[in-house]
């Protein structure tokens, strides 16, 4: 690594000859994905130069589209950037896509039974959210500060406990008695549901997932606490003999990470399915580890990355629908891609 | 006569500019066990790594059994006859004794039952032979550190090694089992095998092998047998004449004749029967006490592995004491976290520099504050403050000479001397009033080491308590007003700077404690067998 990747106090030493290689580079391997996945469309019977139209028109072509794909990068995102923190400082949260459910719930149950006016109540369910995600996780941190049990297992682990909790409480306490024994809870009041952006069909939620890019950016690179985060993911000991409790700090980036999967959960209730049900994630707290892993554990690069997945996401699913391609396909030509990227970053990385 | 069964001749070896073995003899017959002795980094293991194939030598001859051969792996070493059974065991926990002996044999990946039911027949046979019972078919994660010693010895009689090399064998081991190997090597000497002994207890080496050899420094000293010598006169070998700091051209005048007196009339650490487990579970300190005050330099000596490590780490809060209690200026921080120890004044240079002194894909300039980046000046809960923190950084290079290309060069690009001084000018620079260095000079060259003891002195002149933890002589004699001996996790000896002497010092790092009175050389085995 370079002093300009990993230095805190001082600018990094620009250098922009490597900074124009790295750009070919990456120019290459989108050319190059473009190339293989156009193969494979090929393979598959389709029209590589329409599916790939459709591609774009189903994700840039409308407003309809750009809100589409706003709305599915945005449980990303939020998720993304608070991986991206915790593995900055060696804390391996696999757990999120059980805080994601967990907060969900908490925010969801807010939203559903208590009274009062919508914009309290949305506000008072997405901090609910926050706790619920954050205490989940925390679970895990304690564990790990106190107890040294691994983290990737007991978040895996607590994703199943998570997610089955929220199916039960979803299903018989809080369930839809008209949707039989569909898992599906009932419809939130309409007032406690985020108002959606004129002309983009999506909702506000959107802006709360952009507003935390600049937060984590802030938190990561400029505060002590940034700074504390990146020493214990650099060196642990070091950083305990220099005086960070570096137990708390374990807790408090599981607290974190959890907390922003739960933010997620609720706004993926009152922005998009309208009532707590199993539509509210498409794994996004296991997709969210491959936006911060590609994101290379930068807030930029977790925005970049997380529109890059929604992009494929979200195109592929026109692309099917458009050429009456098999869905496979398109999960194979998101791999390509992603795989592409990685790459391509390696190169970069090399060149510089 | 016939030919020794090795015979090495002028090997040389350096390492990067140090030279670790500067042109030794070293001669092994059948049937004999010989005690390898010198201080740390003497060159006692690299000579035998030079044997073991595992380093090759820039010049100097290897002759097996008269013949001229050269040792380029270790499996040459052992096609030669020659096994080696390492301080820190090679062993696969998961898998069980026999397993570990087919690893490394060719074809041993694919272990077929048949093998191993034959490999576990011969493995009972040789055990039972030399004594070295171990159960064939055990894992090895179950077995205790001697089982798993017996497993190395083992494998190495396997492979029909007829030259053993055992690097301190008995220093993870307990006294009875000390007292159960001692035995066996001899009974495998008389069968005609070589027996290479390193260690650093002295009454081992007098009381159990037929010639011994000192290194010191990369040098040969001596070959004698123990018959001819005795522990005064080993250790006066081993550790040399006094290397005074006026030689090595430092102006430090620490070596007033009286030592130091203590500027603070309470302690600024005080260690009451202090008791803690080591990694491997085995109790690593035994009541260990002693009281530290401002203005004064008390040196903890002692072979490594007799429980620094262990209680550098208790002192930093790394790991928590079975029992006892340890005081910084006067407050019981015997269960606090290392940050409320820093909080009332203590600082540390880590013995492990990497691991624990430096972040190396860190800057310079973060390294040189990372302890006090929330504190003003350098920050505020909300935003550190890069001016103030490359201002002091430049300021710290400059005052304690760090050489560095810029201020945002990766720590761990520096030389262990500069990476060093970095270690040392945060401590330093933080306002303590108690510092902890371990092995501070590890691996410096001279220049390096009079810089560190210079700066040192002068905190001990500015008030600041010093804890020393040492492996080296000529250190502990530069500065210590008052010295400690830690011997298998326990203070056997402490003196005062008048008392000072290196021959006494050296004996009880080896574990032999004259009793007050008694003429020097008259020891007092400290443990028996």
């Amino acid at each position: 690594m370079t002093a300009a990747e990993t230095g805190f106090v001082l600018p990094g030493v620009s250098r922009r000859g490597a900074q124009a290689r790295t750009l070919l580079v990456s120019a290459a391997g989108v050319v190059l994905a473009f190339l293989v996945g156009g193969l494979l469309v090929l393979v598959a019977g389709g029209r590589p130069v329409a599916a790939f139209r459709s591609m774009f028109s189903g994700t840039l072509g409308s407003g309809f589209a750009i809100g589409e794909l706003l709305v599915t990068a945005a449980p990303l995102l939020l998720i993304g950037l608070g991986l991206a923190l915790a593995f900055r400082g060696r804390v391996y949260n696999i757990g999120a896509e059980g805080q994601l459910f967990v907060g969900a719930l908490a925010g969801g149950t807010v939203a559903l039974e208590l009274g009062g006016p919508g914009p309290l109540l949305i506000a008072l369910a997405m901090v609910a959210g926050i706790a619920g995600g954050a205490l989940w996780a925390s679970v895990v941190g304690v564990l790990r500060a106190r107890f040294r049990v691994n983290e990737v297992i007991s978040s895996l682990l607590m994703n199943y406990v998570g997610i089955f909790g929220f199916d039960y409480v979803v299903r018989k306490p809080l369930g839809d008695p008209a949707a039989g024994n569909a898992l599906a809870s009932r419809q939130l009041p309409d007032e406690t549901m985020l108002p959606s952006i004129p002309h983009l069909f999506a909702h506000v939620g959107i802006f709360v997932a952009l507003g935390a890019v600049p937060v984590v950016w802030y938190a990561m690179r400029v505060t002590p606490f940034g700074f504390r985060v990146r020493m214990m993911g650099l060196n642990p000991e070091a950083t305990q003999v220099a005086g960070v409790d570096t137990r708390r700090l374990i807790v408090v980036l599981m607290a974190v990470s959890g907390g922003l999967a739960g933010l997620a959960g609720v706004i993926q209730v009152v922005g998009v399915e309208g009532r707590m049900d199993g539509g509210i994630s498409a794994s996004y707290g296991f997709t969210a580890i491959v936006v911060a892993l590609l994101g290379r554990l930068t807030a930029p690069g977790v925005l970049a990355a997380a529109l890059l997945i929604a992009f494929l996401n979200v195109g592929g699913q026109a692309m099917s629908v458009d050429n009456g391609l098999p869905y496979s396909i398109v999960l194979a030509i998101e791999g390509v891609f992603v795989l592409f990227v990685l790459i391509a970053d390696r190169f970069a990385r090399a060149a510089r | 006569m016939k030919p020794p069964v090795v015979a090495m001749r002028g090997i040389v070896k350096r390492f990067e500019g140090v030279t670790a073995l500067d042109g030794v003899d070293f001669e092994l017959r059948g049937g004999e066990i010989h005690g390898l002795l010198g201080e740390n980094g003497a060159g006692k293991t690299t000579l035998m790594n030079v044997l073991y194939g595992l380093q090759e030598p820039e010049a100097g001859t290897i002759e097996v059994d008269g013949r001229p051969v050269r040792l380029r792996s270790s499996q040459d070493a052992i096609a030669h006859g020659i096994g080696m059974v390492h301080q820190h065991f090679m062993l696969v926990p998961t898998l069980t004794v026999a397993e570990n002996m087919l690893l490394g044999e060719r074809g041993g990946l694919l272990v077929r039952r048949r093998r191993l039911r034959a490999a576990a027949e011969r493995i009972r046979e040789r055990a039972e032979r030399y004594g070295l019972e171990v159960n064939p078919d055990a894992r090895v994660w179950q077995l205790s550190v001697g089982e798993q010693q017996r497993v190395e010895i083992l494998r190495a009689l396997y492979r029909d090694a007829r030259v053993l090399i055992l690097d301190e064998p008995t220093a993870s081991l307990t006294p009875p089992e000390t007292e159960q190997l001692l035995p066996r090597l001899r009974a495998l000497a008389d069968e005609g095998a070589a027996i290479v002994f390193i260690t650093h207890h002295l009454e081992e080496v007098l009381a159990w092998t037929d010639r011994i050899t000192v290194l010191r420094h990369g040098k040969l000293v001596e070959t004698v047998r123990p018959q001819e010598t005795s522990a005064v006169a080993l250790a006066r070998s081993m550790v040399g004449r006094d290397v005074t700091l006026k030689e090595l051209g430092v102006e430090v005048s620490t070596a007033d004749e009286t030592g130091h007196a203590p500027t603070s009339d309470a302690p600024l650490l005080a260690v009451r029967g202090l008791e803690c487990r080591g990694d491997l579970g085995v109790t690593a300190l035994h009541g260990v006490e002693f009281a530290l005050y401002g203005g004064e330099i008390v040196a903890i000596a002692g072979v490594e592995g007799n429980g620094q490590a262990e209680l550098e780490e208790v002192l930093c809060g790394l790991r928590p004491p079975t029992a006892g209690t340890v005081a910084i200026a006067g407050r019981d921080v015997t269960h606090e976290p290392t940050a409320a120890r820093l909080a009332r004044g203590l600082g540390i240079v880590p013995s492990d520099r990497y691991r624990r002194g430096v972040i190396r894909a860190l800057p310079v300039a973060e390294n040189l504050v990372f302890d006090r980046i929330g504190e003003l000046p350098f920050g505020t809960p909300f935003r550190v403050r890069r001016k103030a923190v490359a201002s002091r950084a430049r300021e710290l290079v400059d005052r304690f000479s760090i050489r560095v290309s810029r201020l945002d060069q990766l720590a761990g690009t520096l030389s262990g001397g500069n990476a060093q001084r970095i270690v040392l000018a945060r401590a330093l620079s933080r306002g303590v009033r108690l510092l902890l260095a371990a092995q501070p000079t590890r691996g410096l060259d001279v220049g390096g080491m009079e810089f560190v003891w210079a700066r040192l002195d002068e905190a001990r002149r500015a008030g600041v308590g010093i804890l020393l933890v040492s492996t080296d002589l000529d250190e502990v004699m530069a500065l210590a007003d008052r010295c400690c001996v830690l011997y298998r996790g326990r203070i056997v000896a402490s003196w005062s700077r008048r008392e000072l002497d290196r021959e006494r010092i050296g004996l009880a790092m080896g574990g032999v404690v004259e009793a007050p009175g008694r003429p020097a050389g008259a020891g007092e085995v400290l443990t028996r067998r």
